[in-house]
């Protein structure tokens, strides 16, 4: 090292016995301007557990003391600066020094957290078997009675939050003014549990989610009684009963490969529409206990005969309250048949989860338009309630339209295969 | 320095109760003792072999109180100070053969030495790089023990292992007289003379364990709980190098001729604290270290040499001079030494992968990774 | 006064209230312990009552049992928590079993003090934390002093205890300094009781021993970040405070314990199975653990790595209000 440059050392207060955190200097050795040799003692500390000589872990002169005989001195800190320009022996490298005291924690890093801008990703969603919600929704769930099957969670990875909880109660809490409880004998009570119960928290919940609007349209379904007259004779629906509503179910799967968009759901957590490759069909039917929508999977993989069977199954599991909760779970769309109580037409409420529903009010004969005259002629107003997020009024009556064409004129089951 | 085969003694050890009853070859103020029959067991050893001695005691000292700086500059986290027991340590490590396995404690840095050890790499746990710092197979030396006479059972299982294997080399354990309280060791005693192991138990009796002197640990010598279970035991002059040398050349040829253990008490002092973090004012006297200082293993031969002629200022110079050539190398060996990586962390727990290793190895570096630094 | 000193008092105040007390250890006495906790007291109290022993941790505690049925009440000192083990058989198949193997004849109020726990840049074996083998064996009352004023008095209850206790003292806050009222009365809190130290509502980090001041400094800087931490600190491993615990998580919905000791089967294990039983229906996250790692303790570059800090702590928290 050339002359005259200076290469100023300090050596700081190492931890001289396990974990010790300070020293008090008893004595200085040496002196400011003293030459000191590697290994020279410099100094007398006390610590906790015993006085110690301090060795010089340089050579060189001594420039400064920096601390006073008498001072306590914490792990760490500089001692005494010397200067070692020129000295022999005087090792290159800066000595890392060991055992400053106490290990302690590492100056906090999180400041430089890249977690603090962009947040660890949340575990991905497993395909939901059974609904997600931490324990206190849960609880809130079982003391309201909810089944959290039925209700749509919004938090992340879809489970269910309380605001998701508290929105499904939302519809069902009454906020009427209170009024004087009348004279015994006037009215009576029933607790609302089970399936009413049931029915109930779902069209809440469904008019609570989704706008829905509605298109109607009129078909005169003639040819279609017709043809259900004939397959009645027919020897392959033999002990098969077949209705208009097992054409409709199957006019409605050959509608919906044209268009998909009305076999398909709303994923509010995720921002998502989600379209259904495969047809799990509603089917609304009244039970003993109130209204139930069983559902046909896959029902766009049944023909018109597997429709016909299954419907009237339907009808008797739902009569005889054997329906399973699978059964009335995974619909992706439904169709109703309000024409069984004799109405021309209803605007459904759509199946919470679900992009359309059709109702079927009854065949009436009534005079219509045919080739210029005047005829009596059977007729069907079809009602098409729709999620207004996912469709809108074109989408649903084109849909509605292809339905009619083939009920119209059920040579088209054959034409559409 | 070439080992001369020890020629075992037709009856037993030796009885030879010379200076405080301890075996002695050279006195105090450095002259051979007379008639002392453990002189035939190292009748090689000529000039050259006393330098070389010598030479192998500074160096050995030099690398003590140049690590003890090191600790007191921050260099190392700890030391344990070997000053007093050069002889101990030289003398019964220059007597082992190359197949001899050494179980030692935690001071016997001599020991490594003479067994090759870089002194460098015997820094590596004082400084925390490590836990160890060599290769057990390569130098025929364990890891140092710091578990208090744990080493004995070892050294005696591995005694055990040379019987089995019909070999003829030895194992040897060193341990200090507050390790003889130990239940360990009182059990590798007990099963050394049960299975008559080629095991050689060199006890360094330095007078103290921390600030508990040896008197606390026994009422009689070391040398007498050996011989309670059966083994027999020489006391000798720890501060004595050819002494030392010599029992522990007895010690081996038993061991190889299939008499079984040997326990040999070395009476030698700690010069200085038990390591780094003791205060030894605190529970004895300056009396009684200066009483010691007289006995200074490294006094001792060197008045021998100039007594005899065998050693001169050029000499001693060398010597200096070759010390001084270890401790700078073993500075700058300490400074250069690497921190660990810290997936290290994770290294060398199991034979094989093991799941949860695995998981916390992999979450550690997801933890990691989400720091900038 | 320093926790050390601060047990040093304590010691002293309990052998000057009981001449039954003795205490027991390897350079306990001139010496005064190697980290001086038993400073001065053999100077005081005579060699029969600071007893130096020979170098056998089995033979200490094995011995003291002795001293107990002759009706003493002893004081082990194991020198570091790595050299507990060769006493680990005399504490878990005798100290711990002797009441209930004589139906409550045999009475055993020893108290077993161990220094315990890293980050003081020691060699191996110096460095452990061995405290939950003896919170799951049954007989025998654990608990650690996290500062000097707790210190002070949990020494006196835990010698006062007519149960063994073992007795772990956090090695690296052997010197940290605290406000100690000598004067106060040990019945102020109970042995066993735990204490809320900060409070705080977003969530909850239970620690004991050396990790409540790291708690404590994660709390600090979770209020920088504007996260509310609460603190406790567990002082018992056995009994543990639960009621504490769980009344906390009531309030804050999620808990990260944390301890030096390895995560696998640590004591927070044991605590996230109690309140995941007790407290299911508050929890807003899973109980969250930080601790060692499933390996040895590391040589001392590295354990800075391996303990605990303030930053895995407040990674856990974040978890938990992730979830």
């Amino acid at each position: 090292m050339p002359a005259g440059l200076s290469a100023v050392r300090r050596f700081l207060l190492p931890d001289l016995g396990e974990g010790l955190t300070e020293a008090e200097i008893v004595s200085w050795l040496v002196a400011a301007g003293d030459d000191v040799a590697l290994n020279q003692a410099l100094v007398e500390v006390e610590t906790e557990k015993a006085v110690v000589e301090l060795p010089s872990p340089f050579a060189g002169t001594v420039v400064e003391l920096l601390a006073g005989a008498g001072e306590t001195v914490a792990v760490g800190s500089p001692l005494i600066a010397i200067d070692t320009a020129g000295a022999p022996g005087t090792e290159e490298r800066v000595p890392t020094l060991v055992g400053y005291g106490p290990t302690e924690a590492p100056p906090s890093r999180r400041r430089n957290r890249r977690a603090h801008r962009n947040p660890s990703p949340v575990e991905p969603p497993r395909p939901a078997s059974r609904p997600l919600a931490a324990p206190p929704v849960r609880f809130m769930a079982r003391q309201s009675g909810i089944d959290l099957a039925d209700v749509t969670g919004h938090g992340p990875g879809g489970t269910i939050t309380r605001d998701d909880l508290a929105a499904h109660l939302a519809g069902a809490a009454s906020a009427g003014p209170s009024t004087p409880p009348p004279a015994a004998g006037r009215e009576s009570r029933a607790p609302v549990r089970g399936v009413q119960k049931h029915m109930a928290e779902a069209m809440v919940h469904s008019v609570a989610t989704a706008p829905q609007a509605c298109v109607f349209l009129t078909v005169d379904v003639t040819p279609t009684v017709q043809l259900v007259g004939q397959l009645r004779r027919n020897r392959h629906f033999e002990g098969v009963h077949v209705t208009v509503l097992a054409v409709v179910a199957r006019a409605m799967m050959l509608a919906l490969r044209d268009h998909p968009a009305l076999n398909s759901s709303w994923d509010d957590a995720t921002a998502e529409v989600v379209t259904k490759h495969y047809v799990n069909l509603g089917v609304a039917v009244a039970g003993p206990t109130g209204l139930l929508v069983p559902t046909l999977k896959d029902a766009q993989d049944m023909s018109l005969r597997d429709l016909a069977v299954a419907l009237v199954d339907l009808a008797e599991r739902a009569r005889a309250t054997r329906c399973t909760p699978a059964d009335l779970r995974g619909g992706t769309i439904t169709v109703t048949n309000v024409g069984v109580f004799g109405v021309d037409a209803g605007v459904p409420i759509l199946n919470p989860g679900e992009a359309a529903i059709l109702a079927v009010g009854a065949v009436q004969r009534r005079p219509w338009e045919l080739e210029g005259q005047i005829a009596l002629r059977d007729l069907v107003v079809l009602s098409l309630a729709f999620d207004h997020r996912l469709l809108d009024g074109q989408a649903a009556s084109l849909f509605l339209a292809a339905v009619g064409e083939i009920l119209a004129d059920p040579v088209n089951l054959v034409a559409l295969g | 320095m070439a080992i001369a085969p020890a020629r075992v003694p037709e009856r037993g050890i030796p009885e030879w109760t010379g200076f405080d009853g301890l075996v002695q070859l050279i006195s105090v103020d450095g002259q051979r003792t007379v008639g002392c029959p453990y002189w035939e067991l190292v009748a090689d050893v000529g000039a050259d072999q006393l330098r070389d001695l010598y030479t192998d005691m500074v160096v050995v000292r030099r690398i003590d109180v140049e690590s003890m700086a090191l600790q007191r500059q921050g260099e190392l986290a700890l030391w344990a100070p070997l000053l007093g027991q050069e002889a101990a340590q030289v003398g019964s490590a220059r007597a082992l053969r190359p197949d001899d396995f050494v179980f030692p404690s935690y001071r016997e840095h001599g020991v490594a030495y003479c067994r090759g050890v870089d002194p460098v790499d015997m820094l590596r746990l004082w400084r925390g790089s490590a836990l160890s710092g060599w290769d057990p197979a390569v130098f025929g030396l364990a890891t140092p023990a710091i578990i208090v006479g744990s080493q004995a059972l070892h050294a005696t299982g591995y005694a055990l292992g040379i019987m089995l294997d019909g070999a003829t080399s030895a194992a040897v354990a060193y341990f200090g007289d507050g390790a003889s309280s130990e239940g360990d060791v009182a059990e590798a005693f007990g099963f050394a003379a049960s299975f008559t192991v080629p095991v050689v138990f060199v006890c360094q009796n330095n007078q103290w364990a921390i600030s508990e002197p040896v008197r606390l640990q026994s009422h009689g010598t070391i040398a007498q709980r050996g011989q309670g279970y059966g083994i027999p035991a020489i006391a000798v002059d720890g501060n004595d190098v050819l002494a030392v040398l010599a029992a522990t050349r007895l010690a081996l040829a038993r061991a190889s001729a299939g008499e079984g253990p040997t326990l040999i008490e070395a009476v030698t002092y700690r010069m200085g604290p038990h390591t780094t973090s003791d205060d030894p004012t605190r529970y004895r006297s300056r009396d009684e270290e200066e009483e010691w200082r007289v006995k200074d293993p490294l006094v001792r031969l060197r008045a021998l040499l100039r007594a005899e002629g065998l050693a001169d200022d050029g000499f001693e110079d060398s010597v200096t001079a070759a010390a001084d050539e270890v401790a700078a190398r073993l500075r700058r060996g300490c400074l250069a030494l690497p921190d660990p990586p810290p997936d290290a962390l994770f290294d060398h727990v199991y034979a094989g992968p093991h799941p949860l290793i695995e998981e916390e190895r992999d979450a550690y570096a997801a933890y990691v990774s989400t720091f900038d630094s | 006064m320093s926790l050390g000193q601060a047990l040093n008092a304590g010691l002293r105040q309990a052998m000057e209230r009981d001449p039954k007390v003795v205490l027991m250890g390897e350079d306990i006495g001139k010496l005064g312990g190697v980290f001086r906790v038993t400073e001065g007291l053999q100077r005081d109290f005579g060699d029969r009552r600071v007893i130096d022993t020979p170098l056998a941790e089995s033979g200490v505690v094995g011995t003291a049992v002795g001293l107990a049925m002759r009706g003493y009440r002893p004081v082990c000192e194991i020198q570091f928590d790595g050299f507990v083990y060769p006493a680990f058989d005399q504490i878990v198949s005798q100290v711990a079993k002797l009441r209930h193997r004589n139906e409550g004849r045999v009475a055993m109020p020893l108290t077993i003090r161990v220094p315990y726990g890293g980050g003081i840049g020691a060699v191996e074996h110096h460095s452990e934390s061995p405290e939950v083998y003896f919170a799951h064996t049954a007989g025998l009352r654990v608990v650690t002093p996290s500062n000097a004023a707790d210190g002070h008095r949990m020494i006196q209850q835990a010698v006062a205890c007519d149960d063994p206790v073992v007795f772990f003292e956090p090695k690296r806050r052997y010197w940290e300094r605290g406000e100690v009222d000598e004067g106060l009365a040990t019945t102020v809190a109970p042995l066993h009781q735990a204490r809320v130290v900060v409070e705080g509502t977003d969530a909850t980090i239970a620690a004991y021993g050396p990790m409540v001041a790291t708690a404590l400094e994660a709390a600090r800087i979770g209020l920088q970040e504007g996260t509310s931490i609460e603190v406790i600190d567990l002082r018992s491993l056995s009994p543990v405070d639960f009621e504490t615990i769980e009344a906390s998580v009531r309030k804050t919905g999620r808990l990260v314990v944390a301890h030096e000791a390895s995560v696998f089967c640590g004591l927070g294990a044991e605590i996230a199975a109690r309140v995941s039983e007790h407290c299911f229906y508050h929890l807003e996250s899973p109980v969250r653990r930080v601790g060692g790692l499933a390996t040895p303790y590391p040589p001392s570059r590295l354990e800075r790595h391996y303990l605990p800090d303030a930053d895995r702590m407040l990674h856990e928290v974040d978890r938990c209000l992730q979830a």
